[in-house]
């Protein structure tokens, strides 16, 4: 770099600390190679990189686990990476106040699995949490199928440290699980997609582990019976801590079903916990509930399935095409699936669809075969998909494509009147437009 | 800021009744009077104007007028807050949404429900209910407090323990900017498109705007409930019992402690069948399926009776939990029958340091020769000691808001906060730098000018301003309108 701010950086975390040249093949995004990827070891180096991108208009993209960095515009300029792999500590863990503290870079599963020795979890469960880092978790908003009962990190995070774009260390929440002094920091960080500040610090609520855990899947014939199942489920008096809708290809693609990607069928995968006795009941409720809907084969799946459930609709194909979230009220979800897949179809293309059906969240794959002709036509069933989101008052957005679709259809949804204040809030918090530049809604 | 002429009052009064009608205006300083606190009557301050708007559209007018003016503004609900969060410290246009308190769609298939903020919160559970649904926060005031206010200070209540506080149930606000425009922030689902501006907004104590609408989730009604309270002879078994209860995997729906000076009042007002003798009782609260609950509720009683309680009994009619929870939410008036006035202090602290902070706010109560009654949230670690006192007594008004600012500190060195529910408004504004540092608050401000530029929207709230605080640049010390008119003074 001309300016000497590789050097510059050296300096700061160490040598073997920042890599470049052919070193940064692992971090290229839309074709874009950064000019140099940093990784600090303390939330002081944190602030000194950020304060030398700051000072020369170099642009930073903080990296978690790299499990998410396809999300988002393609990067306007090269700038520098800053994984945080080497902050991975867990900080405290206090039992008895049912809360936690880590550095941003510890990967889900490592917390989870010291959490788990002393008989308590994070009630998040975002897809590939080997890899997945809790920065990176709060930074995407990442989650999983338990979201149905608890939540997502809006609802567990309870305190945040970062460092801002001048390079200053900012702290919000706190360290209680209640707590209403000052702005709630911890929302504006969570999805925020490190275009506001660097998370490095986090702590959050957490629960005891169940006594018990099962997870029921339900066959379909149509997916309609299976949206009817998901709507006398919420009306009735069970619990269940995930609802999740799969479509034939999906649940297929997730080993559940030897159905081919044409069925017309769906699979619904209903989890529960708690002690021994509510777990029995709510899984004979379930297949009470569920008979007359036209649920069959109801079956216990091994706890291995969870993991798969998320990532399911992308699975139903080697590489997808592309891979959009949808946003929706939960009794809208059956019927878009099947319309969403009709649309794909009408085109001779394939589909896949999951959703935490409960929370109205959901999940399409594109097929890759046949290969679409050119990316205008993935793009034209993107855009339908959207259009079906949008016309039930919700939204959606691409979480993945290839960069000469999101050339073509746009990666975020229209934030409407509130994209202003979200300027005005980018304006404000990072003046210089560093911290991931151009990747975000309204072109944040 | 000088005052208003009386003829330019005459011309704004004339003008705010072309928006939201005659008799939606009070400018008579007789009627400004009613307005003067909230439930924290510590502060005092007068508007020009108090106006009741019926829609949106009127709270926008308002508000671009306010601006046009370059007039302060801030909305106020019912009233009950305990922060002096919606005090019109310098004076300017108290915009009241108390005539917008529709229900104005529910659907419960979706479990969401779209209010006015002038929606009283137990309102909003009475019209659910009859379907089997009901809307989870219930601070104490939940039979006076709006939903609009809820959403400025973030309210919490006893079965937040485990569902949550109010920003958990609410996935979107129509809100009025505070230069007039219309947004929505979030919406319907549950996910949002870009930042999370409906969580921002919710505790942002009305200084980021207005709510004009919001959409909430509805819960179902629990199938099954179980009520049990433990008495114990010492207050440490008591906090030692709920330490126990979360080591033993149990999450109840509300674990609420009350004292011994607490039960006197309690009784002597209700006679809700605490046990006069008690040094604590625990009401603890399960609720979910039928099934499996007396297996958890074996697990309470058990981990009650190894932390010494000498009696634990479960509320065996709906009538007796009914008599039980009116005791502990009407423990606050209550406190009527045993002292002339009281202030309520809100903290946060880590659940296991329970013990020491309680012998420490008794500590230091006794030092300031006052009593204190402490009726909390000991699941979430929220205390809330009220000091009692006598404001006739000269000077003991000034040792109660000592011996707060002194509890607070001790909830802040162990790790807690300055507020669990109650928010920081004016009463906190100056004890904020017992928890932020001088970067926190100025990044805190730095949100606050994305949302209210002009810093009309209920000036003079949460930044510290005193001048024994540490400087923050842009909020630096300046003393309230209130304290200048000498209607206020600060201790």
């Amino acid at each position: 770099m001309p300016d000497g701010l590789t050097e510059k950086l050296r300096a700061a975390v160490g040598p073997a600390n920042v890599l470049t040249g052919i070193e940064l093949s692992p971090y290229v995004v839309d074709g874009r190679t950064p000019e140099a990827a940093v990784f600090p070891g303390t939330i002081e180096e944190v602030a000194a990189v950020i304060a030398m991108a700051s000072e020369v208009g170099r642009a930073v993209t903080v990296w978690g686990g790299g499990t998410a960095t396809s999300v988002g515009m393609p990067p306007t300029g090269a700038g520098l990476v800053m994984g945080l792999r080497r902050m991975s500590r867990l900080l405290e863990h206090e039992p008895g106040d049912l809360t936690a503290t880590v550095e941003a870079g510890i990967t889900v599963d490592e917390f989870q699995s010291a959490l788990r020795s002393r008989g308590q979890w994070l009630s998040l469960d975002p897809p590939d949490a080997e890899r997945a880092t809790v920065g990176g978790v709060i930074a995407t908003n990442a989650c999983g199928p338990r979201r149905h009962l608890y939540g997502t990190a809006r609802d567990l995070l309870i305190g945040v440290t970062v460092v801002t774009a001048d390079g200053s260390v900012v702290k919000g929440g706190g360290k209680v699980v209640k707590n209403v002094a000052g702005y709630d920091l911890p929302k504006l960080f969570i999805g925020s997609y490190g275009t506001l500040g660097v998370i490095v610090e986090a702590t959050v609520k957490l629960r005891p582990l169940a006594e018990r855990e099962e997870l029921v899947s339900v066959r379909f014939e149509r997916l309609k019976d299976a949206g009817a199942a998901v709507k006398a489920l919420a009306a009735s008096d069970l619990i269940p801590n995930a609802v999740e809708l799969l479509d034939g290809a999906a649940a297929a693609g997730a080993g559940l079903a030897s159905s081919g990607p044409a069925s017309s069928g769906g699979v619904l995968v209903v989890g529960f916990d708690g002690v021994r006795e509510q777990v029995e009941w709510q899984r004979a409720e379930l297949a009470r509930l569920a008979g007359p809907l036209g649920g069959r084969d109801v079956r216990q799946l091994d706890a291995a399935a969870w993991p798969k459930l998320g990532p399911a609709a992308r699975a139903a194909f080697g590489t997808p095409a592309a891979v959009m979230t949808l946003a929706v009220l939960p009794t809208q979800v059956a019927e878009l699936m099947e319309q969403g897949a009709a649309l794909t179809r009408a085109r001779s293309l394939q589909s896949a669809w999951t959703a935490h059906a409960g929370v109205g969240v959901m999940r399409a794959a594109l097929g890759s075969e046949p290969a679409p002709k050119d990316p205008g036509a993935i793009a034209a069933v993107l855009a339908e998909w959207r259009e079906l989101a949008r016309a039930g008052g919700g939204h959606a957005s691409l979480e993945w494509a290839p960069l000469a679709v999101k050339s073509q259809v746009p990666v975020w949804d229209d934030p409407g009147a509130a994209g202003r204040i979200m300027e005005r809030i980018k304006a404000q918090l990072d003046p210089r437009n560093i911290l991931n530049p151009g990747r975000f809604v309204a072109g944040i | 800021m000088p005052g208003l002429t009386d003829s330019k009052k005459l011309e704004l009064r004339r003008e705010l009744e072309m928006i939201v009608g005659r008799g939606a205006v009070l400018s008579d300083p007789d009627e400004l009077m009613v307005y003067e606190s909230d439930g924290l009557t510590l502060f005092r301050a007068l508007a020009d104007f108090i106006v009741f708007p019926t829609s949106a559209q009127h709270v926008s007018a308002v508000v671009k007028l306010a601006n046009r003016e370059n007039l302060p503004f801030v909305a106020r609900g019912a009233g009950t807050g305990l922060s002096g969060g919606c005090l019109p410290t310098e004076g300017g246009i108290v915009i009241s949404l108390m005539r917008m308190n529709k229900v104005l769609e529910v659907d419960y298939e979706n479990q969401i429900a779209v209010v006015e903020p002038g929606l009283v919160n137990l309102h909003l559970s009475w019209k659910v209910g009859p379907r089997g649904y009901y809307y989870a926060p219930d601070p104490s005031s939940q039979q006076a407090c709006t939903i609009g206010g809820n959403i400025a200070n973030n309210s919490g209540g006893p079965h937040t323990l485990k569902y949550g506080v109010t920003t958990n149930h609410v996935l979107g606000l129509e809100v009025v900017m505070p230069d007039g425009e219309i947004v929505w922030l979030g919406g319907k689902t549950r996910e949002t498109c870009g930042y999370d501006l409906a969580g921002v907004f919710v505790g942002s104590e009305g200084t980021f705007g207005i709510a004009t609408r919001i959409v909430v989730r509805i819960l179902k009604t629990p199938q099954a409930v179980k009520t049990v309270l433990a008495v114990f002879d010492q207050i440490d078994q008591a906090s030692a019992a709920v330490s126990a209860i979360i080591a033993r995997g149990l999450v109840p729906a509300a674990m609420e402690m009350i004292d011994h000076l607490t039960i006197q009042a309690v009784e002597d007002a209700f006679n809700c069948g605490y046990p006069r003798d008690a040094a604590a009782a625990l009401l603890i609260e399960l609720d979910g399926l039928a099934v499996g609950m007396d297996v958890q509720a074996e697990h309470i009683v058990a981990a009650c009776r190894e932390s010494g309680a000498r009696e634990v009994r479960t509320a065996a009619t709906e009538a007796e939990r009914q008599l039980l929870w009116k005791g502990r939410k009407s423990a606050f008036g209550a406190y009527g029958r045993v002292s002339p006035a009281y202030m309520v202090m809100d903290g946060v602290i880590p659940r296991t340091k329970l013990p020491y902070v309680l012998s420490r706010v008794n500590e230091i109560v006794a030092a300031a020769g006052l009593r204190v009654g402490n009726v909390f949230h000991a699941g979430d670690g929220n205390l809330h000691p009220n000091i009692l006192y006598d404001p006739r007594k000269p000077g003991e008004e000034a040792r109660v808001v000592a011996a707060g600012a002194e509890i607070m500190k001790v909830c802040a060195e162990v790790g807690g906060s300055i507020s669990g529910e109650h928010g920081i408004g004016l009463e906190k504004a100056d004890f904020m730098p017992f928890i932020f540092s001088v970067a926190d608050l100025a990044f805190m401000h730095r949100l606050k000018n994305a949302f209210n530029a002009s810093g009309l929207c209920n000036p003079g709230k949460i930044f510290p301003t005193k001048k024994s605080c540490v400087e923050v640049g842009p909020v630096a010390y300046r003393p309230h309108a209130i304290e200048e008119k000498g209607l206020a003074q600060r201790f």
